[in-house]
Formats: structure tokens, sequence, C-alpha cells
């Protein structure tokens, strides 16, 4: 029973107890009473009625007439006159059958006993007689009941108010119990959340332990995920800039090319500084890294507001930037060359007047990354043909690219009813080749056409026309189905678009609802910086889904570490790496260091850590080793 | 093994037998003596002790002889004082204790010592009565009447009474008292008809006075 519970059936307990108790002890106290007042009243008349006999002349008729008098007036069982030998002289007891309104289970439960009163009468000094006389109990029963009725009707008032009173006492108790009852859910499911410390001295001690622990918990996380962060950092990162170093460059570039994340096709940009050897000569080491620093800020700033953009350095005078989301060369060359020209030639150019030349060109998916770096140097090579700072661009958008808006608003909005959209497969891995889930990817299937579109193609255009949530919708439908016939578990990612969409969460919950067989195999993910972007919204969304059953992850996880402290109290199930940490992972010890320490705290909160991008079957030993709990990407089959 | 009888242990012994005896008696004279000392000081309590050892000695009397001691004994030892002198109340009835302790007493707490006495001695209450009387003062010629209080023995039912008062030091038959005119009787037993009743909670009488002294002298040891 719960602890709620018995405190009520305490107070109701303690209450019958106390108002029965009182109750009948005022019921026994009346009777008392009353029964005394009967008596006393026998024994008045008994007395007044033998000393005015005593005084009156003893003939018969007189003694039955004083006797007749008294009786007549109502308020008496019997009076009885006997001779001092107890033989009956004159007698009257009353035979009518009571007529009150008391009823009769009352006069069983509480007997009046009416006791005579007596009293002797004289006649001169000889003794008469004695008269008996015994008050009758209608009128005490009569107002023994009144009584009765009005005590009831008070304690019940009283009764209702001690209900009142005990409501409001357990709402007071309820309240904090209920939020350390929520706390300790939590913490069972891995959400470390604090609460306030409730006034309760008992339960303030037991939420003050468990919020000590939790914050301790948080420290150690926060901690741990600050010297992953530093790192992180470190490893992936040139020191002088703080752009991407090549490796990291390259891994995130090789994942642009090969992964589903972005589109078809895309920009790159190389930036050559003309001479680092005489830059350094000219200006001194500290003053050539001051000017390596402020283009770095540049380019790292022309990524913001573009997801995927990144800029590394790949050699020690060469930058690249990858831009997804230009579809045009020129487009990106001229982006990026009007940032420098605003932001970092004023300064040096007046010092160093041959500062850099700029080159870009469209990249395809599929391509052969270095394919893709070589022709952007043939690109550079003709910016350099073109004189001082200048730039050049190979390659415009094609045909995707060119598809009108309207055309594309049109297949996405029939693609769900027409059952254009389909799911795709990849297994997840555990390190001893278990499946432990199905990743299903969306495709989409162009009527009249006949390459399936990928991810990349289609949901860039599908978030900038606002479609993502019934594209997610049917994904989800299309899972379900899935599970209803299949065995194990299938994860459906989210758009970042879409979590913070109140109507879209409400017809997911009652898609999930719907089928309460499949939802505990169904397991859930959005991108790491969708969640960022609307955190609040992420943390909504885990709730509900968690409530349903489902499992709840982070895809493409660790390009934000350094806010990860924030989801210690989301309960989350998994995450998946990004796989520009895990591609060549074999030859990166940084990397290595970094995901061992990752898995780790990841492990300490519960959470299962998958890597995704993994290249070849040869790594997943390794990946297992490092703590990963299971692997995709394309070397895993 | 040496058994030896010491006198605190005969001492002992014997106040036990005393309370048993008197726990069987159904009077505390132990307690009353103490009252009596602690009220009114050491003559009380001899006054007690007398008065016990007189009760004890009659014990054996027939009961004629009975109440011809009683009368003679209690006239003997209590000087009348009215009320407002003695008590320095208009009507106070006062315990056999008060009215012997302190030796003075006026018409019904000679009544009253009277009847307790006879009650301790084993005379059935049946045949007592307390009874208000109209009392003549000053001879037969007189017209000067006062309120009196006179205890009256029926040997039987329907009997003529012997009347003892403190007027006279003789008891008399009621109809050599033609000074007394009887007005109103009561006694403590208002069940005896029935037998063996014992007096309802709340009271044998309606004589509040009756009863308070009743729980008086309850208190003062007598079993009433």
């Amino acid at each position: 029973m719960s602890l709620i519970r018995q405190l009520w059936l305490a107070i109701v307990i303690i209450s019958i107890i106390a108002f029965g108790g009182s109750f009948t002890v005022s019921m026994l106290t009346a009777r008392h009473y009353v029964a005394q007042q009967l008596q006393r009243q026998s024994i008045d008349t008994a007395n007044s009625l033998a000393l005015s006999m005593s005084q009156q002349s003893k003939d018969p008729v007189t003694v039955e007439l004083q006797v007749a008098a008294l009786f007549d007036g109502g308020h008496y069982q019997s009076i009885v006159v006997t001779d001092p030998f107890g033989k009956t002289m004159v007698d009257r007891i009353q035979t009518r059958s009571d007529t009150s309104s008391v009823p009769a289970w009352f006069v069983n439960l509480l007997p009046i006993e009416s006791l005579p009163g007596r009293a002797q009468v004289t006649d001169g000094w000889k003794q008469f007689g004695l008269v008996t006389v015994i008050s009758h109990n209608r009128f005490a029963y009569q107002a023994l009941w009144d009584g009765l009725i009005d005590l009831a009707g008070w304690f019940l008032l009283a009764a209702l108010g001690a209900g009142l009173v005990g409501t409001l006492l357990i709402r007071n108790i309820r309240r904090p119990l209920e939020a350390v009852v929520g706390q300790a859910h939590a913490i069972g499911e891995r959400r470390f959340i604090t609460i306030d410390e409730p006034r309760t001295p008992e339960l303030r001690s037991a939420v003050r332990a468990m919020n000590d622990m939790v914050a301790r918990l948080r420290q150690m996380f926060a901690d741990e995920s600050a010297r992953l962060e530093a790192l992180r950092h470190k490893v992936n990162h040139d020191e002088v800039t703080g752009l991407s170093n090549r490796d990291y460059f390259m891994a995130h570039f090789r994942e642009i090319l090969q992964g589903e994340e972005f589109g078809q096709t895309g920009s790159l940009v190389l930036v050559r500084l003309v001479d680092i050897n005489a830059l350094n000569q000219r200006l001194g080491h500290m003053r050539a890294d001051a000017l390596l620093k402020d283009l770095g800020t540049v380019l790292y700033a022309s990524g913001e507001g573009r997801i995927g953009q990144r800029a590394g350095r790949t050699k020690g005078a060469e930058f690249a930037v990858v831009c997804p989301s230009f579809q045009s060369a020129t487009e990106a060359a001229t982006d990026l060359y009007e940032r420098l020209q605003q932001d970092f030639m004023p300064k040096w150019a007046p010092e160093v007047p041959d500062l850099f030349h700029l080159g870009a060109v469209l990249y395809r998916r599929g391509q052969k990354p270095g394919e893709a770096l070589a022709r952007a140097d043939q690109a550079l090579a003709a910016a350099q043909s073109k004189g001082l700072n200048s730039w050049h661009a190979i390659g415009e958008g094609e045909a995707l690219a060119s598809v009108p808006a309207e055309q594309w608003r049109t297949l996405l909005t029939e693609a769900v009813g027409a059952g254009l959209v389909k799911i795709a497969f990849f297994p997840v891995v555990s390190g001893a080749r278990q499946v432990l889930h199905q990743e299903s990817v969306i495709r989409l299937q162009p009527a009249g056409q006949g390459a399936l579109l990928s991810a990349g193609d289609f949901m860039p255009m599908a978030a900038r026309l606002n479609l993502t949530a019934p594209l997610d919708l049917g994904v989800i439908k299309l899972a379900l189905k899935h599970l209803e016939t299949a065995t194990g578990d299938v994860a459906v990612n989210l758009s970042a678009e879409t979590i913070s969409d109140w109507g879209f969460r409400n017809e997911l919950r009652a898609l999930i609802k719907d089928h309460p067989g499949q939802s505990k195999r169904l397991w859930i993910e959005v991108a790491e910086y969708g969640v960022f972007r609307q955190f609040d919204a992420f943390r909504e969304l885990c709730k509900m889904l968690k409530a349903l059953g489902c499992k709840v992850g982070i895809e493409y996880f660790g390009q934000r570490f350094a806010e990860g402290q924030k989801l210690a109290d989301l309960g989350l199930d998994y995450i998946k790496v990004h796989p520009t940490y895990v591609r060549g992972i074999a030859q990166n010890s940084g990397n290595q260091e970094f995901l061992k320490g990752l898995c780790n705290v990841a492990h300490a909160l519960g959470i299962v850590v998958i890597a995704l991008g993994v290249e070849s079957e040869g790594d997943l030993p390794l990946l297992t080793s490092l703590g990963f709990d299971g692997m995709t990407g394309p070397g895993v089959k | 093994m040496n058994f030896r009888v010491t006198p605190r242990a005969i001492v002992a012994l014997a106040v036990l037998c005393v309370w048993l005896i008197q726990q069987a008696a159904g009077v505390n004279f132990d307690l009353i003596q103490q009252t009596a000392v602690k009220r009114f000081g050491a003559p009380a309590g001899n006054a007690m002790r007398d008065w016990q050892g007189a009760l004890n000695e009659s014990k054996s009397l027939a009961e004629m002889e009975k109440l011809r001691f009683i009368n003679a004994y209690v006239n003997g030892r209590v000087t009348f004082v009215d009320d407002k002198t003695a008590w320095g109340a208009d009507d106070y009835w006062a315990t056999p204790l008060e009215s012997m302790g302190r030796a003075v007493g006026d018409c019904e707490d000679y009544a009253i010592a009277k009847y307790f006495s006879l009650k301790y001695l084993g005379v059935p209450v049946a045949k007592l009565r307390m009874t208000y009387v109209r009392a003549r003062i000053g001879g037969p010629a007189s017209t000067i009447t006062q309120a009196h209080m006179v205890l009256a023995y029926y040997s039987s039912p329907d009997a003529e009474p012997l009347i003892m008062d403190n007027l006279i030091s003789e008891m008399r038959p009621a109809s050599r008292r033609s000074d007394l005119a009887p007005v109103f009787s009561f006694n403590t037993e208002g069940v005896w008809m029935t037998g063996g009743q014992p007096p309802p909670a709340g009271g044998s009488s309606g004589l509040t006075r009756w009863q308070d002294l009743l729980t008086r002298m309850k208190a003062e040891g007598f079993d009433t």
C-alpha cells in the first residue's frame, strides 16, 4: 500500500476512533444523567405525595384521588401505595403503548432503567403505608434521541472538517514526497536531475543525499568531458589556427562524399598563401602566426549557420573549406573571397601585397577525395595565373540542383501518400557480430525516374520547404510496419527541423501508441546539431518517447562535445559517434584515446555507444577494445 | 530452625486481627478516631474510643435494652447547642463523629447518633424512623411550637412507636408524648419491602441533606 494511502487510512481510522469514542462516552453520560433525573423526579414525587397524604384524611377515596391526580399528569409509569405489610392499596400503572418517535433499536441499544422513588406515609404516629413512584422513561428516551440526532449532526460537521484538514495535510506531504519519488525514478532512468529540498526534515535529508550524488556525478562527467574535449581539440585541430587538421578535415570530407547526410553536390574551396617562407622572413615568426590565425578565423566564421561546412589546414600554407550547401563553385568562391576581402586583406595587404590565391570546384557524391582535391589544385593554378590575390572556380550546378523548388514541393508533398518513400536497412553489429538493430535510411523513388534518391538528395530541400514532418512520419510508419513482421530492432532518425513541431510530436505519439507491441523495439535518434539547436524541444521529445517505451539516442555525436554535460539529465539510451572520428581510427592514436574516454563516460551514464562510418571489418576489434558497443558503416555487412 | 516470636510480630498480628474484625463490622473505628483527633483534638479521640467501648459492651443486650442504653448514652454525652452556635449554620446535620467528638448537637444530631449506633448494634433499620415532628414547648397549655426531630422505633409495622429524643431523657411510647405531632418520617432503607436490594445509585433518598450526611459519614469511616 502506498504511503499516501496509509496516511489516509490512519486519518480515517483515528477520526472514527475519536468520534466514535466521544460519541459513545457522551451518549452514556447523557443516559446516566437522564436516568438520574428520572429517579430524582420519582423520589421527589414520592416524598411530596407521602408528605401530603400523611397530612390528609386516609379514607380510600382521598388516597385514590391523590394518586390519580398525580398519575394523570402523564409523567409516571406507575404510582403504587402499599400498606406496612406490603399489600397493595392503590395502584396506577401506565398501559398506553409508546407513541414517541424514538425507534425501537435505540431503546434496545441504550436501555434506561427508571428506578423507583419511595416514601413513607404515616397516620399520626402509626405507619400508614409506602408510596412507590416510577417515572415514565418515554421522555428520557425522547430527550436522549434528540440529543443523539444533534450530536450526530455536529460530529458529521466535525468529520467533514477533519477530512478537509486531512486533505490539506496529505497534500502538503504528498507534493515533496512525489518530487522525491520522481527524482528516484529519474535517476533510475539515468536522468540525473536535482530537485528543491523539501521542508520536511526526513525527506530533506534524502533529497539532499540524492542531490549531492547527482551533483558529484555531474561534476565528474563535466570534468571528464572537459578533459576529453581538450584532447579531442588537440588531436583534431591545428595548433596555430584552431582549424581542423589535415586528418580531421579529410575524414570529414570523405564522410560528405560517401555518407548520406549531405547533398549529391557541393563545393570545395582551396586557399593557398603565396609564399609562407617569405612571410616568415618578412614578418617574423610571431607575426606570421598571427596572420595565419587571422586567416583561420575568417575561414572558420564562413561556416557559421551552414550545416556541414568545415575549414581545415591541409598543408602548411594551404587551407581547404568544404561547403555542402553551395551547389555552385562560383558562389562558394565569391562568398569566401568577399569575406577575405573584408576581414583579412585590409589588415595584411599593405604589408604583404601578394597574399593568397583561391580556387573552387564542384564535387559530386562518390568522388574520391583526392580527385576533388586535384581538381581544386587546377582551379588554384588558374587563379595564380590571374595575378595578385585572385580566385577561380570550375564547374557549375548540374541537373539535380536545377530542378525548380515548386517541382520539389509537389514531389515531396505527394511522396508519402503515393508510396514513393522507402526505407533501406543497414545493420548495426556488436563486437561479437550480433545485430543490435537495423538502421533505417529514407529513400525516395521519384515517379518516372529510375534511380532512388538518398536522404542527402532531397532532405535539405525538404527542410527548406518545411516538409520534413510528413516524411519523418512516413518513415516511422514504414519502420513500425516492418517491425510487425520482422524480428529485431529498428532505428529511425528524425530531422532536426521536425523535433520542435508540436503537431508532429502529437501525431508521432498517437502513431507509436497504436503500436504498443512494436514501440519497445523502436530506436529513435536525432542528429547532434538538431539536438543542440532546440535542446528543450529535444528534452520534451525524449520524455515523451521514453514514456512510450522507445529508445532515444543522438546520432553524429561528438562535434559539440563541450556541451555534452547537458545530456546527463536526458536519460539517453544511446549515442552514435560521428564518422569523422571513426574513419582511419587505426592510424589515429589521439582519436583512439578520445573515443576510449568518450565510451567510458557514456557507459558511466548507462549509454550505449555506437560507431558510425566504419570503413573496414578490420577496425571492429579495435573499436570494440575502445569500448564501442556497436558498429555500422560501409565496412559492416 | 529457630523461630522467635518477637513483640513486634505480636503487635503486627494484633493490628491485623483488629483490622479484620473492623472490616467485618463495617465500621472503621481507627479511621474515625484519627479523623476525630485531627479535627477536634485529643478529647474527641477519647470520646470516640469511649463510644466504641460502649457500643461493643452493649452488643449482647436485648433489643429493648439496646434502645434504652443508647438513648441514655447519647443524651448523656451530647449537650444541646443550636446549629448556629455549634456550626455557624442555620441547619446543620452533624455526623455521629461530629456530635460525639465535640459533645454538642441539636435535636436531629441526637437522632442521627442514636440511629447509627442502633444500626451498628444490629437493630433492623426497618424498625427505625427519623421523624419530623412539631413539638409544643413549655407544658400542655403552651401554644409555643417548634420544629423538632426524633427517632421512632416500631417493634412491628403496625405497632405504636417508642420515641427517643433529647427533650426528655426517658424513652416513651408515642401515646405518652402528647407534646409531639408527627409530620413526616424516613430512614436509610427505602427498599426493605422488596428486600435485599441495595440502595440505587444516586442515593437511597431524595432528601439531599440526608444524602450529604451519609456521604460525609462514609468518608469518616462509617458503613452507612
